[in-house]
């Protein structure tokens, strides 16, 4: 339908610089009608800043867009939808408290004049969604949609506008399995129609399964164009981080030792109000780690909350290293041995607005070492904390740097290096590497599986009664990443509505098997 | 106790309930628009004041009351641009800047009024409307039918308002900027322009109030509103954010004021209590906000200035 | 817009706020006497047909007799902290008499006065100097005119019901209110006196409605106080129902109703504190201005045809409290 042999969009020599960064340096980067245009790169590669200046949310400080042939100026978004250019952010640009019509149809104008059209806007909804396979009620509240509705809205968004050219920026970092499935057929139907797609994405696989081109950013620059076909996730991510990455980590066979975390017939209500964990069982021995697979709002994040103290059981008890700790307050569990990498990042596990050495000070900041009556002794403050940015190759400006201005990884690793740096027995990790990027998430796995071998007993390097594997830490990761949990786990534990559906070794048993036990089915011999 | 609760106390405690609504109930729906649309304005009993002030003056001037009220909403109008212009243009500190347009609305007020007027002059006031038929109606007749004119259009606008918000592209453009502007801002709706016309709006409502108080009470006075502007900015929250919800609040208001004023006037409440029954109107209103407010939640941008790409 | 514009833009705000806020003290000239300063702060505007006009006017009209020489007026200090700043100011630029006219700012003198035992500072209404060296203290026997207006108010009343706006029961106020309540009963002993407290001196809107409310049971004539009144007045105008005013002549705000008004005259008991302070005592007395004393006056509304059997009555009760002062 389309002339597919002159691209729709050509960006020439594109520099933006930001105060200290060079986000974007001379990129040129170019999509032909009908094609997947991958960009790929570290977190703070420039991805996101080279698609929001073609989306008009900042203005390039050098170089060109030109659509369809012609220059042209991108000074808002209004500009670049009326080119035809849609996007869809890394954060859903939703208004909550709208409709899904609503939402649809804010800014463009009303066939009534000042009045709101929403039924014909409701109707325009239902033909795309039947047309593109987008499953959608167009008077629902946007807030009480799942993750993966709310990004049918955005990509219904985008068609409304009859976007040519559509945006996706880590679609998939926050859907399912299955719904990443879904997604791609729909963006398939969409290349078919001639749309050219821009994709960025972390996950290599999705990259090779969907893209035609992949772009690989670094720093900025553009490091290599290539065609999809001949790549490989290995050759994909030498290219990224510039060096050679281990997929998957090395890892020398578990020791267990004695039980450090048993979780018994606990029960949790969820936020809404219905049993969210449901009679639960687990137990992780020290020098092992656990990984608990399930698709999201299977209780994970309820369970995870309750072992940290941040949620109350309705009954159902919970020991850390032998001590119940059922019920008790954040602070006397982490006295027990508990350290706690949480879910949402920048809302629990880090606080934005304070810099980088504040942050990896939070859970220790009433110790003597560091605290002398009532004042910081800097000094041993900034000594630790650089110590600690070294050892886990934080990469911030400075110790003084808002950790909110970080990249995801880069965050990440803060909170893991203030966790583990307690030395804990137990370690609570929910998706330890969601939108980190492979360089990043590499350096986190290797970390991992060093904790878990790692002597982190005081008493025991001291007086070494005890068995080697019996000072090691325990770890409970929660993770919806098939590979993370192959690649890591010990014993790998699957989560269905609030139970356990069964144990599985991840050496023998398969991902087929661990997926319908995900999907609420159990296999004979699970 | 039973006869005291005649009738007609209940008639007067009504008609006087829904006379001391008007002006809060006005200047609360100006200031829902406002902040639905992200803007938090503290300055609204300073623009009462003026608008007070330009209305007073207005009908001693020209002893037209409409040219008063229209005194009052320009003046309002005014104000209102001027506080969209520090909040969303400048980005200022929502919290503080609006305390400066109070005090300058407190302060200019006071001086305009002694510069030109100095001695105060009683002025027309609204003429009473009896709705023809619906005014006959016994006990209901006096309570709702045998206002000014301006209280029947200041009711006639909480459903125009809950109208413009939900119904119109306008509207459905200051809720997506009062919860998420970045989201209204990447589909092209102009964060600044929805705010600028939403705080205007507000200005000039609160304008409306400040001078339909003055021409109702036919006078003016330094301080005139006595802090109604920030009742006002209360009842916004009382209200969860609705005109239906604040006109509620804004009778609520005025019918615990008129009937303490009444039991006080049938010598009810006795001398020594009465300083604890003047609190009751505080005390209840402080209630109820705690109790409603659990259940409300804000526009989540309010009081957040919005910048393109942060 | 870069931040230097913003920064000019906000000053310029604030300038102006600032100038709106400010420009309510002004200060008289030196003209004559013998260099004797005072300065007032009080609650309320100088022109408020009440409680503030009445001193300001006093000692408007010592200045212009040429005893004392420069008079400052901070006027609108509703809240008493602002007040206190103000009487402070005013003691340290070394005024010899600081007026702080309004009881609400009587708590702050024990604080203030003891650091300026120079100055010398009369406080009102009230009857209280703290046992300090330097505060004198006035008041006004309202309750007097008050019992005066009352007499003729029960004349004039036909459906025996009189009411009363008040704004907080204490002080002057309370003097007042109660003493026309009197004045009415010994008038006609049967009469219904309700009396509406509103429990604030400034809220015009709830005076109003109170004046409705006191209307609606029964109420022909009405009186009140405080400056809040106006909103009172303006309802009984409306509604064609008498007014006694008092604190200053409220005539001007209804030539139609009202019928008279008590006025304060603190011009005697002021060039007394003056020539107090001037001889070396700064304080330690209290005063009261009364009838006998020529301090307080009722002053009638003469467009309002009063019959002269009620002015008999009014002006019998006045000798009476002449006499007996
Ligand atoms: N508004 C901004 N102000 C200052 N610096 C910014 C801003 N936006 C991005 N940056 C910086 O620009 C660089 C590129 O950021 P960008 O968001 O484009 O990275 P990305 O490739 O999308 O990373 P990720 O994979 O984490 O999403 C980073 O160093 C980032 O900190
Ligand atoms: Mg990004």
């Amino acid at each position: 339908m389309t002339d597919r042999s002159s691209p729709i969009l050509e960006m020439k020599g594109i520099t933006k610089r930001f105060p200290g960064v060079l986000a974007n340096d001379n990129v040129d980067f170019d999509v032909y009608p009908g094609e997947v245009h991958t960009l790929l790169g570290e977190n703070g590669a420039g991805k996101s800043t080279l698609v929001k200046i073609l989306y008009g949310l900042y203005p390039a400080d050098e170089g060109e867009v030109l659509i369809d042939g012609e220059v042209v100026s991108l000074d808002s978004p209004t500009d670049a939808i009326e080119h035809g250019v849609g996007m869809i952010h890394q954060h859903f640009m939703l208004v909550p408290t709208l409709t899904v019509a609503e939402n649809v149809s804010l800014g463009l104008k009303s066939s009534r004049g000042a009045l709101t059209d929403l039924k014909a806007v409701s109707e325009r909804i239902l033909e795309l969604s039947n047309e593109y396979g987008l499953d959608l009620d167009p008077s629902a509240v946007v807030w009480q949609l799942s993750v993966g509705e709310r990004q049918r809205v955005e990509i219904i968004k985008a068609l409304y506008r009859d976007a040519r050219l559509l945006i996706l920026d880590e679609p998939t970092a926050v859907l399912t399995p299955q719904e990443v499935d879904q997604l791609f057929v729909t963006l398939r139907k969409l290349t078919d129609d001639g749309r050219g797609l821009i994709f960025i994405s972390h996950k290599l696989h999705e990259v090779l399964a969907l893209s035609t081109r992949i772009t690989v950013l670094r720093r900025g620059a553009v490091t290599g164009q290539i065609p999809v076909e001949g790549a490989t996730r290995e050759s994909l991510a030498n290219m990224m981080v510039g060096r050679a990455v281990k997929l998957t980590p090395d890892k020398l066979p578990a020791e267990p030792g004695e039980i450090a975390l048993k979780v018994q017939d606990l029960i949790v209500m969820g936020d809404r109000g219905v049993i969210a964990v449901d009679g639960l069982n687990l137990s992780v021995r020290r020098g092992e780690i656990l990984g608990i697979a399930g698709v999201s709002g299977n209780g994970q994040r309820e369970l995870a909350e309750t072992i940290a103290g941040l949620r109350q059981s309705e009954s159902g008890t919970i020991e850390v290293a032998g001590i119940d700790v059922t019920g008790a307050r954040p602070r006397k569990i982490r006295d027990a041995g508990l350290a706690y990498v949480p879910e949402e990042r920048m809302r629990e596990g880090a606080i934005g607005d304070f810099t980088v050495w504040e942050n990896l000070l939070l859970i220790d900041y009433s110790s003597p070492e560091y605290l002398r009556s009532g004042f910081f002794k800097f000094g041993a403050i900034k000594e630790h904390s650089q110590d600690l940015v070294d050892t886990f190759d934080i990469r911030t400006p400075s110790l003084e740097t808002s950790c909110g201005s970080l990249s995801g990884g880069n965050i990440q690793k803060v909170i893991m290096a203030r966790e583990l740096s307690s030395s804990p027995t137990v370690l609570v990790a929910s998706q330890p590497t969601r939108g980190v990027d492979i360089g990043a998430a590499e350096y986190i796995h290797r970390r991992l599986i060093d904790t878990r071998n790692e002597l982190t007993d005081a008493e025991f390097i001291h007086a070494k009664l005890i068995e080697h594997r019996n000072a090691c830490t325990a770890i409970l990761m929660i993770s919806e990443d098939l590979d993370e949990i192959f690649g890591l786990s010990d014993r790998v534990a699957v989560i269905y509505e609030g139970k356990i559906m069964g144990i599985v070794d991840p050496e023998t048993a398969t991902r087929e098997e661990v997926g319908l036990m995900m999907a609420g089915i159990t296999t004979t011999n699970a | 106790m039973g006869e005291v609760f005649t009738a007609a106390v209940l008639v007067a405690v009504v008609a006087s309930a829904i006379r001391l609504a008007v002006p809060l109930l006005l200047a609360s729906l100006g200031e829902t628009f406002g902040q639905r649309s992200g803007v938090l304005n503290l300055g609204v009993d300073g623009i009462m004041l003026l608008g007070a002030f330009a209305g007073y003056y207005a009908v001693l001037k020209t002893g037209n009351v409409w040219l008063g009220l229209l005194a009052g909403a320009i003046v309002g109008l005014f104000l209102g641009l001027a506080s969209s212009f520090i909040a969303v243009t400048l980005k200022a500190e929502q919290g503080i800047s609006g305390i400066g347009v109070y005090l300058f609305g407190l302060g200019m007020s006071d001086l305009l009024f002694q510069k030109l007027v100095g001695t105060p002059i009683p002025i027309n006031t609204f003429p009473k409307v009896d709705i023809p038929i619906l005014s006959d109606i016994p006990y209901l007749g006096p309570m709702f039918f045998q206002h000014s004119t301006v209280v029947y259009l200041a009711f006639a606008a909480i459903p125009v308002s809950t109208f413009i918000i939900n119904r119109t592209t306008f509207g459905m453009n200051i809720r997506a900027v009062g919860e998420y502007p970045e989201a209204a801002d990447t589909l092209g709706v102009s964060v600044a322009g929805t705010r600028w016309a939403a705080e205007t709006i507000g200005g000039t409502l609160a304008g409306i109030a400040g001078g339909v108080l003055a021409i109702s009470l036919g006078i003016f006075q330094q301080n005139l509103t006595n802090g109604a502007g920030f009742i006002a900015i209360a009842l916004v929250y009382f209200g969860a954010f609705t005109p239906l919800g604040i006109m509620w609040g804004a009778l609520l208001f005025g019918a615990i004021n008129a009937l303490v004023l009444e039991l006080k006037t049938l010598e009810i409440i006795p001398r020594d209590l009465s300083n604890l029954a003047a609190m009751a109107p505080a005390i209840i209103t402080i209630l109820a906000l705690a109790v409603v407010a659990r259940r409300i939640r804000a526009p989540a941008a309010l009081t957040k200035p919005f910048t393109r790409g942060h | 817009m870069n931040r230097i514009t913003k920064l000019a833009i906000l000053i310029a705000v604030f300038a102006l706020v600032a100038a709106a806020c400010g420009s309510d003290s002004d200060s008289g000239s030196d003209s004559g006497g013998d260099g004797f300063r005072v300065a007032i702060v009080a609650p309320s505007a100088s022109n408020d047909l009440a409680f503030t006009q009445s001193m300001v006017d006093a000692v408007n009209s010592l200045k212009d007799s040429g005893v004392v020489s420069e008079v400052a007026i901070t006027d609108g200090t509703f809240v008493p902290e602002d007040g206190a700043t103000a009487i402070r100011d005013y003691a340290s630029d070394g005024y010899d008499l600081v007026i702080a006219h309004g009881s609400q700012y009587g708590a702050f003198l024990p604080e203030i006065a003891p650091d300026f035992p120079d100055v010398s500072f009369a406080w009102g209404t009230a009857a209280d100097t703290y046992g300090l060296p330097n505060v004198f203290s006035y008041e006004a026997a309202s309750d007097q005119g008050g019992r005066v207006m009352g007499i003729m108010a029960a004349a004039l009343s036909q459906s025996d019901v009189v009411g009363i706006v008040g704004p907080i029961e204490v002080g002057d106020a309370k003097l007042y209110v109660d003493g026309f309540k009197a004045g009415v009963l010994v008038g006609k002993p049967g009469a219904d006196v309700p009396v509406n407290y509103i429990d604030s001196f400034s809220d015009v809107a709830l005076a109003s409605e109170a004046a409705t409310s006191l209307i609606g049971a029964g109420a022909d004539v009405l009186s009140g106080t405080a400056q809040m009144v106006v909103g009172a007045i303006t309802v009984a105008k409306a509604d064609g129902v008498l007014w006694f005013g008092t604190q200053a002549n409220q005539t001007s705000l209804a030539p139609e109703i009202v019928v008279a008004s008590q006025v304060y005259h603190w011009e005697g008991i002021l060039e007394e504190i003056v020539s107090n302070v001037k001889g070396g005592t700064l304080g330690g007395e209290l005063y009261s201005i009364t009838f006998a004393n020529g301090g307080l006056v009722i002053e009638y509304n003469d467009d309002y045809p009063l019959p002269d059997d009620v002015r008999e009555l009014g002006d019998n009760a006045v000798k009476a409290f002449e006499d007996a002062g």
